[in-house]
Order: structure tokens, then C-alpha cells, then sequence
């Protein structure tokens, strides 16, 4: 029980992060129902640089920005975090506007696959990317947080919450909130919702199509941006192919909780958090991607619309 | 396009049934090769002269290389030229641009997975023909003189290639089946994950693994080790030819090469015969609209699954050739990156188009084995501080990808069909949403009301295969 428990811990922080990027492609496809490919490669890239910035010194292969380890007083850490945050969310959220802007803008009325491919070949541009910065080897940060079990003092034994996982929640809830915040209730939230529903309609509205779409982007962009931090925080690793296994389990996730949806893209990824914990606790870690995509094939096969349904089930 | 279509019906051939039906077809087709080259050189003289003597190059290449340029045939500048693996990869990867033309071009199904079928291809061969089972006790030899006297299975390759076609078609409709009823982008992400699971189980499917999850049980009593784990299956026979006494590895200098043309040339024959024969016809029809060609009469589901299975099937025969001439084979081979390499290969050279994806599928090859690796060593021996080109081919391809995209969706060798399908893509955006075609050549708007057409039956590139789709129809798709 005591096992189960602390599987249901790490895969809840494993999928919160993975919410923020399954936002980023549930966003994107609700709006120009492009599958964008390379989003999972933008949260690497973001993982990267927040790399370069956090890791402990130039020996370890970073730029000595903000080089902190466990010693690092907590407020000057606090504030280290932050203005990394602040960083890589504006760097990959413009890389992600002008990924838009010069790949699938020009594509908008092309057959749908067409967007698709260059998307995917955004992706291997991006890769590669990553290996010109950072080389083919995987890349690590030590660890910040204390390992202590917080759930000790309430009494708790058997299994254990650290501060690197309050710290994932921490930094993710508020940003999905606010997103949810955003999209429901502001104007520019509002002209998306009515871009998605109808580009052409909402344009004879007034609202201008490029410039939401644009903001589509930099919002996806900005929510993987904040993912790689917590991910080189969280994990302590990164390397040029992360985008790829991230994006695929995220993608899977916006699919599993009905892509187009927000509140589904976050119920799916929760869950895809679950399922990559129990299968490498439980099964073997080696069998972890192939039960992901196990269960990308059988919801797209089987229940397209996903678990809270589609927004934009007709148009899939 | 009905002028096209027309075109198409005057030249389908009698397709037979059976094997006898398709080697009097082949026999037929030979037969009118003369007739039909004097034809083509009458039309058109100088590409049809150029596209010969290209040919005869190729065909004599493996031979002139290796008598009289082994050796410094990769220094050649500034284009250095290809060795005897690096020809016979070109012809896998010709064997499998023709095999997904019939997916992603003809039938119109973009398959991100094709690398399964191209890794259960190397398996079959594998399995039927190594040492592998020897270590399960299983001993069976069959017309194998290249294996005689070892332990385990050993086939013949010329028995193994069909036995993997089977396989691998079978696979390929087992994958069709559960996915026909999805569209487009869907379709692509399923075809993705079944490509990403295939070699994930023959990664896994060793005793390393089953012994984790299993506990202490004696794995070879659960027969556990199925697949050679990360090590994969080595060695692996040979191609062997009794009759000639010649094996055809990597050893054989180019014998191995004109195995690869063979079956290429064999590929690219059946993909003829299947673009313009009764279920080639119907794989455009649902490409060009599903729904309409429903409505004439066609079984969408029994197209879907024939193309998914008979476009297979040819990544089934570039498996076993490759794991046959490597002499082995592994999962770690069969990544993501090979189900794109031969998209960009169909892409590049003109999606739809049996003899431009060849073209691609040569060229990208090429590009990748030989160019590449030339260029940055030269690169680097100004400067070892330079950057490995080799390294980074994918970016390369990436870009190129990129580029193809938006600037020419139709490849370099176009179909006639799918350029005019995809020439709106050509358009900036602002150019598609007022629907103003521009001439690709002068760089002018085209007048759409006042297009002359050409005569019917005229074989050149009309204007009206340019004609403009209206803007935003895709999306519909």
C-alpha cells in the first residue's frame, strides 16, 4: 500500500508537469488544429537553457548565471528561480510566436498534413538545436531540495512527499489556474474561444485571427517554457531528445482528456503521470513508452473525442 | 483533372491473377519496353536521351567502381562517390520510398510508422535464418546450403523474402484495420506510436527484461530471450545463390548491389502495376475524396487496408535485404528518424511519383552516407574546431524539409496530379486568402477566367493541372 501510495506522489508530479505542455498542444490544436510537433522540442529547449542559467558551474557545463546548489540561501533561491522562470518563459515563448510565424503561418491553408510535416520538421530543427548548445550527452543539475519527508510531521511513515514535489505544485497550479483564468474569462481569452470555434466568423467579428493565434503560441510557449524549468529542477537531467518521450506522453495526455479542452488536457496528463509511475515502478521502466503509446493508439482508436469529450468533435 | 483520369483508364494493363498471370505480365511488359521507349524518345527527345544514359550509368557504376575506383572513389571531388553499402542502402531506401509512395502518395495516408514494417522486415529475416533458435533448441534447415551444417533456422533468402512480405503485410493490415476510421493527423500520431512500439518489443523482448518482471524463473525454459534484446540478432545468412556459388554480403563488392537494383527495379515494377490498375485507381479516389468515392462504388475500408498492407509489404523485402547483407541486425536501427528520412525522401523527389521517389530516395542516401561525411572531413581538415556536418544531418534535412513544404510540396519530380492538388500550398498566405494563383514560372497571377487549356489527350503539363483549388478547402479535409 505504502508502495502504491508513493507511485500516486511521483506520478502526480511527473503529470502536473506534463500538464503544461499538454496545455501548449491542447491549446494549438484547438485553435488551428495543427498537432504541433515541435512543442515538446520547445520545452526541451526550455529545459536547456534553464540548464545553462541553474547549473552549479561552469564545470558542469553551465554559463555560472545563477549558479545555485543546496547551500544557496532559500530567499536568494527563491529569486534565482523566479528570474530564470521569467527568462526562459519570455525565450520560448517568442521562439515559439516566430516558429508560428515562419513555419505554419504560410502553411494555414494547405492541406492539414502539410502543416503537420513541417511541424515535425520543426522538430528535428530543434533537436538539433539542442545538440549544437548542449552536445548529445544528457545534462545535470544536483539537487536543491532536502530530502527530509515532509509527511513526517504529520505523523505519516511509509511514504513520503519532499520539497522538490510541493515545489513542482507550487509552481504549476498557480500557472494552470491562471491559464484557466485567462481563456475563460479576459477578452483576448475570449476572442480564442471564438477562433476555435470558427476562424472565419470570428474574423468577420473583428477579432484579429493572426495576432490570437500569435498569442496562442506565446501562452503554449511560456507554459513549456515554465515545464523545463521545474523539469531541470525536478529531475536534475536533461538532454536534446527530452522533447520527444515529454512531448509524445503530453500530446497523449491532451488526447486521453479530449484535445481542445483545457480542463481535459490537465485531467489527462494528471492521469499519464499516474500510468508512467505505476508502469515503471510496477512493470519495468523499458515497457514505460511503449504503454503510453499503447494508450495513445487505443483512445484515438477507440474514443477519438477523448474522456471529457472534444470541443471541436466534428472537426477532428 | 477528369482529363487526367481519362489518361490514367486508356493505359491500365491486364493484370493477371496468380503467379503465371504476373510473369506473362512481366513478360508483356518487356516485350513493349521497345515500342514504348521509341515513343517517349519521340516526345521527348533530349529527357528521354539524358534519363538513358543516367541509367546505363547507374546499371555499369557498381562494377566501373569497384574496378577501377575502389579505393579513392570517397576523395572524389568535389562529389565524392558512393562505395558498394552505401549503393546497396541506396536501393533499401529506394524499395521502401516506392512501398510508402503507396501510402502516403497514391492512398493519401500519412504513416509516421513505417519503420516497423521496415524493422519486422529485418526481423523475419533474422529469425529465419541465423543461429537464433539454436539456443531453443530449434534446429531446422531447408534449402540452405549457405547455413548447412549450423544450428538453428536457416532459409534461403529468396524464401525469406516472401515469408517477411507476408509478415509485414499482415502487420500492415492488422495496423490498418483499428485506424481506417481516423483521418489525416490522427491516422499519422497512430502510425507514429505503432512505429515507436515495434522496436520497443524486440528491445525488450529479451531476458534481461522478462527476467525483472518475472522473478527467479529460468527464462530459456519460458523461452524469454525472443529477440536479442539491445545486442539484436547476429549474424544473420547471407543472400545465397547455389546455382552461381556466390554469397551476397559485404564482402561481395558489387554483387550485392545489383541484388538491391533487382529488387528495386522489381519494386518499382509492381508499383507501376498497381498505380494504374483497378485498386490503384481507387486508392487516388480516396486520397482526392473519400467521401465521393465512397459514393462511386468504392470499398474505402478494403482500399485503406490494401494500401496499408501492399505499401508495407515493400518495407517487409528492404528489411530482410538489409539485415541479410549486414549480416545482423538491431532495434536501436529503427528509430523515428527512419520513418522521416523516407518521408523526406518521397517528398523531396515528388510525392505520387514512382521514379521521383526513387530519385529521393537515391539522392537523400547519397547525401547522407557519402556527401555528408566527405564534406565535413574536408571541412575539418581546414579547421578540426569546425563543425561535423555528419553529426548533424538531420538538422540538415529538417531545413530542407522546412524549405520543401513551402516552397515546393510537389518535390522536384513532380506528380501531375499532386502538383495540382498542392499548388495552392505554393501561394504565401496572404495570396491563398484572396485566391489568386500566381504561374510558378513567371511569377505572374495567374487569369483564372481566361486559362487557355490544352487539347485533350495532349501528354504535357496543361496550365489546367495548375488550376487554383479554392483557398481554405483543406481544412475541411
Amino acid at each position: 500500500m505504502d508502495q502504491v501510495m508513493q507511485t500516486i506522489i511521483i506520478g502526480l508530479a511527473e503529470g502536473l508537469i506534463f500538464a503544461l505542455v499538454a496545455l501548449g498542444y491542447t491549446l494549438v490544436y484547438g485553435i488551428i488544429e495543427l498537432i504541433n510537433f515541435a512543442h515538446g522540442d520547445v520545452f526541451m529547449i526550455g529545459s536547456l537553457i534553464a540548464f545553462f542559467i541553474l547549473a552549479p558551474s561552469q564545470a558542469a557545463g553551465g554559463l555560472g548565471i545563477f549558479p545555485i546548489t543546496a547551500k544557496t540561501p532559500v530567499p536568494l533561491m527563491i529569486g534565482e528561480i523566479l528570474v530564470t522562470l521569467a527568462i526562459v518563459i519570455s525565450i520560448t515563448a517568442l521562439l515559439n510566436v516566430a516558429i508560428e510565424r515562419l513555419a505554419y503561418r504560410p502553411l494555414r491553408h494547405a492541406p492539414k498534413v502539410a502543416p503537420l510535416i513541417t511541424a515535425i520538421a520543426m522538430s528535428f530543427v530543434l533537436q538539433n538545436v539542442g545538440i549544437i548548445f548542449a552536445g548529445s550527452v544528457q545534462r545535470t543539475t544536483e539537487s536543491i531540495f532536502p530530502t527530509t519527508n515532509l509527511l513526517a510531521g504529520v505523523g505519516i511513515t511509509g511514504f513520503e512527499i519532499t520539497l522538490s514535489q510541493v515545489f513542482v505544485a507550487v509552481v504549476t497550479i498557480p500557472l494552470l489556474v491562471g491559464l484557466t483564468w485567462f481563456v475563460a474569462k479576459t477578452r483576448q481569452g475570449k476572442a480564442m474561444r471564438a477562433t476555435a470555434q470558427d476562424p472565419d466568423a470570428a474574423g468577420l467579428m473583428g477579432v484579429d485571427i493572426n495576432r490570437t493565434i500569435a498569442i496562442t503560441f506565446l501562452i503554449g510557449g511560456a507554459l513549456a517554457g515554465a515545464a523545463g524549468v521545474v523539469q531541470i529542477l525536478y529531475n536534475n537531467v536533461t538532454v536534446w531528445n527530452l522533447g520527444f518521450r515529454f512531448g509524445l506522453n503530453s500530446f497523449t495526455a491532451a488526447v486521453l482528456g479530449g484535445i481542445g479542452n483545457l480542463p481535459g488536457a490537465v485531467l489527462g496528463a494528471l492521469l499519464l503521470g499516474q500510468i508512467n509511475a505505476f508502469s515503471d515502478r510496477f512493470i519495468a521502466p523499458a515497457w514505460t513508452n511503449a504503454i503510453v503509446f499503447g494508450v495513445l493508439i487505443a483512445i484515438l482508436v477507440f474514443r477519438p473525442k477523448g474522456l471529457l469529450g472534444q470541443q471541436l468533435a466534428d472537426r477532428a | 483533372m477528369s482529363q487526367l483520369a481519362e489518361s490514367v483508364d486508356t493505359s491500365v494493363p491486364t493484370v493477371g491473377t496468380g503467379f503465371s498471370g504476373w510473369l506473362g505480365h512481366i513478360g508483356q511488359v518487356l516485350s513493349e519496353l521497345p515500342e514504348g521507349y521509341r515513343g517517349r524518345l519521340r516526345r521527348k527527345r533530349r529527357q528521354t536521351i539524358i534519363v538513358t544514359i543516367l541509367a546505363l550509368l547507374g546499371l555499369t557504376y557498381p562494377v566501373i567502381h569497384q574496378y577501377f575506383l575502389a579505393g579513392f572513389s570517397r576523395n572524389v571531388f568535389p562529389l565524392p562517390l558512393p562505395d558498394d553499402t552505401v549503393m546497396t542502402f541506396m536501393m533499401i531506401f529506394s524499395i521502401m520510398a516506392v512501398g510508402l509512395n503507396i501510402v502516403a502518395g497514391f492512398a493519401g495516408l500519412l504513416d509516421l510508422g513505417y519503420v516497423a514494417f521496415y524493422a519486422i522486415g529485418a526481423y523475419v529475416a533474422a529469425f529465419l535464418a541465423s543461429p537464433h533458435w539454436a539456443a531453443f533448441g530449434i534446429n531446422i534447415q531447408f534449402l540452405s546450403l549457405h547455413g548447412a551444417g549450423q544450428s538453428g533456422i536457416h532459409l534461403p533468402f529468396w524464401i525469406v523474402v516472401p515469408i517477411a512480405v507476408i509478415v509485414v503485410a499482415t502487420f500492415g493490415a492488422l495496423l490498418g484495420a483499428p485506424t481506417l476510421r481516423l483521418r489525416g493527423d490522427y491516422l499519422a500520431i497512430v502510425t507514429l506510436g505503432f512505429g515507436e512500439i515495434v522496436p520497443l518489443v524486440f528491445k525488450n523482448l529479451s531476458n534481461v527484461t522478462w527476467s525483472m518482471a518475472l522473478g527467479p524463473i529460468n527464462i530459456h525454459l519460458v523461452g524469454a530471450n525472443l529477440t536479442g534484446g539491445v545486442q539484436g540478432i547476429n549474424p544473420v545468412d547471407a543472400p545465397f545463390l547455389p546455382i552461381l556459388n556466390v554469397v551476397f554480403d559485404a564482402r561481395a563488392g558489387f554483387l550485392p548491389v545489383y541484388l538491391g537494383i533487382i529488387l528495386m527495379l522489381l519494386a518499382v515494377l509492381v508499383a507501376r502495376n498497381l498505380q494504374y490498375s483497378r485498386i490503384g485507381r481507387a486508392w487516388i479516389a480516396i486520397r482526392e475524396d473519400e467521401t465521393a468515392a465512397e459514393m462511386m462504388g468504392v470499398n474505402t475500408v478494403r482500399t485503406k487496408l490494401l494500401a496499408f498492407a501492399l505499401g508495407a509489404s515493400f518495407a517487409g523485402v528492404a528489411g530482410a535485404l538489409q539485415a541479410s547483407y549486414l549480416g545482423a541486425t538491431t532495434s536501436d536501427f529503427f528509430d523515428f528518424n527512419i520513418s522521416i528520412l523516407v518521408l523526406i525522401m518521397i517528398i523531396l523527389g515528388g510525392i505520387g511519383n514512382i521514379w521521383g521517389v526513387v530519385v529521393g530516395a537515391l539522392t537523400l542516401q547519397y547525401v547522407d552516407r557519402t556527401f555528408l561525411p566527405y564534406l565535413s572531413q574536408q571541412i575539418q581538415s581546414i579547421n578540426p574546431a569546425l563543425p561535423n556536418l555528419a553529426q548533424y544531418n538531420f538538422l540538415i534535412f529538417g531545413i530542407i524539409l522546412l524549405f520543401m513544404m513551402r516552397f515546393r510540396p510537389q518535390g522536384f519530380i513532380p506528380s501531375r496530379q499532386r502538383e495540382a492538388e498542392l499548388s495552392v500550398i505554393g501561394l504565401s498566405a496572404a495570396e491563398a486568402e484572396m485566391g489568386i494563383p500566381i504561374d510558378e514560372e513567371t511569377g505572374q497571377p495567374i487569369d483564372v477566367d481566361n486559362i487557355e487549356l490544352a487539347p485533350p489527350g495532349q501528354d504535357e503539363t496543361g496550365p489546367d493541372s495548375r488550376a487554383p483549388e479554392v483557398p481554405g478547402e483543406g481544412r475541411d479535409q
